[in-house]
């Protein structure tokens, strides 16, 4: 089962405009993003360095927020993205 | 008076009365900011003491960015929420880290994502016309 999180941080302003975006998705496609403030909670920094052989490659090398992680297809998507593209991100 | 400068690009520090205006390490031009003594201290392995207020940091980006193709974001919300996050950084890591990236906790990787960090190597900046780091705090010229 496709598992997706979403790494965030609060002021981060690109995590803040990718929200309703999310939610948009969830209501639409009946999925669930499992989202991970990365900040002020050091239990979900860690869960996100853990991933950062997989995650950087993907996103500039770096751990940036927002990511966007399907933990069954190893597939991540960063930053501020149009609706469809985290859509068709998602359908992979 | 004398104060501390930072290279965004290779993080050199100098302290002086004025910025270089070319770093003798990478050679790029007006690449200095000012940073407080404590970022200095931190930059250079020692204990943090006597950081920036909110508002010496704002006044030190707008100088810096003055010298630039770029400028400090004018979407205030924009920048006030990552002044919130820059200081909340600073006040628990030591160091203003980019709200927006996620230290490593290696010290020389994680050196770079101090604010401002050398933005002009991201893909959002580098050769984007309406060009941004990758948090948004700064925003290339028009």
């Amino acid at each position: 089962m496709k598992k997706y999180m979403m790494f965030h941080a609060r002021e981060c302003p690109h995590c803040r405009k990718m929200m309703p975006v999310v939610e948009r998705l969830e209501k639409e496609e009946g999925i669930a993003f499992e989202k991970l403030e990365i900040w002020h909670d050091e239990k979900n920094a860690d869960l996100m360095r853990s991933f950062k052989s997989v995650l950087a490659p993907q996103c500039g090398g770096q751990l940036r927020t927002p990511t966007f992680f399907n933990t069954e297809t190893n597939m991540a998507i960063c930053g501020e993205v149009p609706y469809e593209t985290l859509k068709d991100w998602a359908k992979k | 008076m004398k104060k501390f400068w930072r290279c965004f690009v290779c993080n050199d520090i100098h302290y002086g009365v004025k910025p270089p205006e070319l770093c003798p390490t990478c050679r790029v031009l007006n690449a200095y900011v000012e940073i407080s003594a404590g970022e200095a201290r931190r930059m250079m392995g020692l204990p943090a003491e006597g950081g920036f207020s909110r508002e010496k940091f704002r006044e030190a980006i707008e100088a810096f960015a003055a010298r630039n193709e770029f400028r400090v974001n004018p979407d205030t919300e924009r920048v006030d929420t990552l002044l919130d996050g820059l200081a909340a950084n600073e006040e628990k890591h030591g160091l203003r880290y980019c709200p927006c990236r996620l230290i490593t906790k290696d010290f020389a990787e994680d050196s770079k994502l101090v604010c401002p960090c050398n933005f002009l190597v991201h893909e959002t900046y580098k050769g984007v016309e309406q060009g941004e780091c990758w948090c948004g705090l700064f925003v290339r010229r028009s």
